[in-house]
């Protein structure tokens, strides 16, 4: 894939040594010439400095027909500038924004940028997750929220507990998609039976989830 | 909902002249700056309202009326935020008349495809150099 990284500090230092690795055609911008210097003679890469919402430094670095573009910047306005360039005169497929503000996630979703990170309102996420009372309930939502991932630990007291996957009447649209029991990952079929301290990782849409926390939760 | 307002966001030289002016021919002017300061630049006959915030922020704009605008006129000092706050108006409040002052001509690509009007300085400034250049030839 051809991949152009624009703007950020350590965090794009790290994402190229990643997708390095992977053998990606990476285009790296940098604004700031010392960082843009460190980021090329730290991961061995040319990095073009320049300030990636001029469509000229776009085209000198010939980011032109890119798959993605990631636009890391520590403004918000100058993230979506550059992924709008992107699109519009660039020609490129994907265009992935950083943000500061959490409130601009859905926002600059509606102005066409096609993916939007706001740390905070991950950090929010994972804090609600960690400090959760509640035996592990973690949750990851896929395609922009319209699936969820929800991890749950199996405690001894629920009803569940010994039943074969086919006995138990679980409700729609339910999907336990592995089991994890230490250190076994099982690919649960309808004679799998659940046990006490088994971590179930079900798939469900985001309107049922609750239904299905408060289903497995059900004691005996 | 009735659109009346006539938004200007960004107190410099150019937006609070345009507030003021707009003012004195009866228009319901807000002007929005993020630094109080900038609002001395208002003459005195502006009767408008003053919005000391960030309008990258939505709610700084809503509570600025901008559902009831009718024209917005963006003259900050940074040309992104300025094609980032003409986006918005648009896409996200359709503001029937949206003006923007943009110093690169080359971001002006940015705003094809809308209604959204560009003012250049830069060209300005070249077309008046150009007919006081000929003026000058021609004694």
């Amino acid at each position: 894939m051809k991949i152009v990284i624009t703007g950020g500090k350590h965090e794009a230092d790290f994402i190229v040594k990643m997708l390095k690795e992977e053998r990606h055609q990476l285009i790296v911008i940098n604004q700031d010439t010392e960082f843009a210097e460190y980021i090329s003679t730290n991961n061995d890469i040319s990095v073009f400095p320049g300030d990636p919402t001029k469509a000229y430094v776009l085209s000198d670095a010939e980011a032109d027909n890119a798959d993605v573009l990631l636009a890391l910047s520590d403004s918000d306005t100058d993230n979506y500038i550059i992924c709008l360039t992107a699109k519009k005169e660039f020609n490129i497929k994907r265009t992935v924004s950083k943000v500061k503000n959490p409130k601009n996630v859905e926002l600059f979703k509606k102005l066409g940028v096609d993916s939007v990170i706001s740390s905070t309102y991950l950090l929010a996420q994972t804090i609600l997750n960690e400090s959760s009372v509640e035996n592990i309930i973690k949750t990851l939502s896929i395609e922009d929220e319209k699936i969820v991932m929800v991890e749950m630990g199996v405690e001894a007291s629920y009803a569940l507990v010994d039943k074969k996957i086919m006995d138990i009447n679980f409700p729609k649209n339910i999907n336990i998609s592995c089991i994890f029991r230490d250190p076994h990952v099982i690919i649960p079929k309808g004679d799998t039976i659940i046990k006490a301290d088994d971590k179930l990782i079900i798939i469900s849409t985001p309107t049922e989830q609750e239904e299905i926390i408060e289903f497995v939760k059900k004691k005996r | 909902m009735k659109r009346n307002k006539f938004i200007v966001i960004g107190s410099g030289r150019l937006g609070s002249n345009i507030a003021t002016q707009m003012s004195e021919l009866g228009e319901d002017v807000i002007i929005i700056d993020a630094t109080d300061d900038s609002f001395r630049k208002l003459q005195e006959s502006f009767s408008g309202y003053q919005v000391v915030g960030d309008a990258t922020d939505l709610s700084v704009l809503e509570n600025s009326y901008i559902k009831h605008a009718k024209t917005v006129v963006i003259t900050t000092d940074s040309d992104n935020v300025n094609i980032y706050l003409a986006h918005v108006c648009y896409y996200i409040y359709n503001v029937p008349t949206i003006f923007v002052r943009l110093a690169d001509t080359d971001k002006g690509s940015l705003l094809e495809g809308t209604y959204i009007k560009a003012i250049y300085p830069f060209t300005l400034s070249l077309q008046e150099f150009m007919t006081m250049y000929k003026q000058e030839d021609n004694k």
